[in-house]
């Protein structure tokens, strides 16, 4: 160890594995990038991700590329609770000082980590709104959830948000079906912020959006990822993105991590077959 | 002026640094880009890395900043506290952290957010690097000025700027409260003669200030003016390193091309 100062991490993971179908030891060995498939010819069940480490620091950023089917989205989804691990250990400084292992909770106690400790931000905003209610009622209800009960300050508050995240604020008692694609992206992120989460978990933030509203909405992430000090994990298979948000980032195939770097070394001097593939398609 | 420099400690310690790349995808063969390199830098020195294409220049400062991963060899870099780390065995965390105050990279092109305005942008490099927010305010406003980017631009935003007004903004951001350590690659090269010729005061005033520079430049006017020392590279290896009167006149203009 060096005494050089780095931020103590926000999130912890170790091990994390999710698989789908029977359960083999043997089946890892038969999976992942050596086999060229996530997929057991013996069991027949999938190993959607296995093995997976990282660390994130407060104020930062980290990238998971790779392409579909890599498992970059399993591994956020677990940790968000969308869906349950098959494994591992994952701990969140602000729940319990990181004294418990997320993984363990039960689903109420997972559910209540949604509220105020860790926000998502899918690529699909119908999953992270509810489409028929207004952009202030999708802001409303995290807030109500996390104990809001005076009608003026909900209101304040998603006047603020919405207004950070640059939505037109005589939208606000729209209702976001009636959105376009970046405004929709625009208020899922003004909702995920709305208790001020510590962590953030970015699902293919802007897959989906035209050119130019993608670039519009990038640079809010970055703007807000950079002021709120958040923790951060950015999913995407896109290294535009991923140059843009994050620092440092891992790269997925078949399940597996096949390579951990700095974002501009992993851009620059790829290592693994897989990662230099990935970036030469990239630049091409 | 050399013996006081010597009695100071190095602030950086290159030693037997090679750097090979495999391409898994083209036949799987291995390029060496740079063949066992050993040099050392002190503070307030500022060395000019010289060579024809492909000599290793730049590949030699992107494996300092860690851009390129070292094959083999240490890079030591001496600390505030006069610890010395080795950039090599570092962690990925902490060379982000010896980034943002210890160590910095200034290439000829800006790596900005585009909706963020001139002198915030320099302002916010300051303030990264442990300024106050009004100090680097101050600080950035007289930068810009220095390096002749008139105070009309400094509230737009940086992706209406032109090739050269971004050169001399990145320029700003980079110096401003400058790191201890600072790697440049070919900062000036699209400059008009004017600018150039301030943007090279502001990077001779480095030297001044105790900032150890390590620099690739593409004339050998500019190498004269600023190096205290050059490296002449050739083909991966270091061939000479001494001062500048000595290596200088070894030059030829083929030493010098990007």
């Amino acid at each position: 160890m060096t005494s050089i100062h780095v931020p103590s991490p926000i999130i912890q993971v170790r091990n994390l594995g999710k698989y789908y179908g029977n359960f083999d030891p043997a089946m890892i060995e038969r999976t992942g990038p050596e086999h060229g498939t996530a997929r057991d010819h013996v069991t027949a069940s999938i190993v959607a991700a296995w093995g997976v480490n990282f660390d994130v620091a407060a104020g930062e950023a980290l990238g998971i590329v790779g392409e579909s089917g890599s498992g970059k989205s399993t591994v956020l989804r677990c940790i968000a609770g969308d869906v349950a691990a098959s494994t591992g250990d994952v701990r969140l400084a602000p729940f319990e000082d990181g004294n418990v292992n997320i993984l363990d909770l039960d689903p109420s106690a997972r559910r209540q980590l949604r509220i105020n400790t860790l926000s998502v931000v899918y690529q699909d905003p119908a999953e992270g709104l509810a489409l028929g209610v207004t952009a202030g009622g999708n802001i409303a209800d995290p807030l109500t959830a996390a104990g809001w009960r005076n009608f003026g300050a909900i209101r304040d508050r998603a006047r603020e948000l919405l207004a950070r995240t640059e939505v037109p604020l005589d939208r606000m008692d729209d209702i976001v079906r009636n959105f376009s694609g970046g405004m929709r992206q625009r208020v899922q992120i003004a909702r995920a912020l709305a208790n001020k989460p510590p962590i953030l978990l970015l699902d293919e933030p802007t897959t989906g959006l035209d050119a130019s509203v993608a670039s519009g909405v990038l640079d809010l992430i970055r703007q807000l990822l950079e002021e709120l000090q958040v923790a951060a994990i950015v999913v995407s298979h896109d290294f535009g993105v991923i140059e843009m948000l994050t620092e440092r980032c891992l790269v997925m195939q078949h399940g597996r991590v096949v390579e951990d770097a700095l974002t501009d070394q992993l851009l620059e001097d790829p290592h693994h077959p897989y990662s230099q593939k990935l970036v030469a398609a990239a630049r091409t | 002026m050399t013996m006081t420099m010597n009695k100071t400690l190095p602030i950086l310690d290159v030693q037997n640094v090679s750097k090979s790349f495999t391409l898994h995808n083209i036949d799987g063969r291995t390029v060496t880009a740079l063949e066992d390199a050993s040099f050392i830098v002190h503070p307030g020195e500022h060395v000019s890395l010289a060579g024809s294409s492909g000599a290793g220049k730049s590949t030699l400062l992107r494996l300092i900043y860690r851009t390129y991963s070292i094959t083999a060899g240490s890079v030591k870099f001496r600390l505030t506290n006069d610890e010395w780390v080795d950039i090599a065995q570092l962690s990925d965390a902490e060379v982000i952290a010896l980034r943002g105050r210890e160590i910095g990279y200034v290439s000829q092109f800006l790596h900005a957010q585009p909706r963020r305005s001139v002198i915030d942008l320099v302002a916010r490099a300051g303030v990264s690097r442990g300024m106050s927010i009004a100090d680097a305010h101050e600080q950035a406003g007289y930068s810009l000025a220095r390096l002749g980017i008139s105070r009309t631009l400094w509230d737009v935003h940086t992706s209406v700027l032109s090739g050269g007004e971004k050169q001399r903004v990145n320029i700003a951001a980079g110096l401003i409260s400058p790191p201890r350590l600072l790697l440049l690659d070919e900062p000036v090269s699209a400059l008009d003669p004017e600018n150039r010729e301030r943007a090279i005061e502001v990077i001779a005033d480095l030297s001044d200030q105790g900032v150890a520079v390590l620099a690739v430049f593409h004339d050998l006017d500019a190498i004269s003016r600023l190096a205290s020392r050059i490296i002449l590279m050739s083909r991966g290896n270091v061939v000479t390193d001494g001062p500048v009167d000595q290596v200088l006149p070894q030059l030829t203009p083929g030493d010098v091309q990007p």
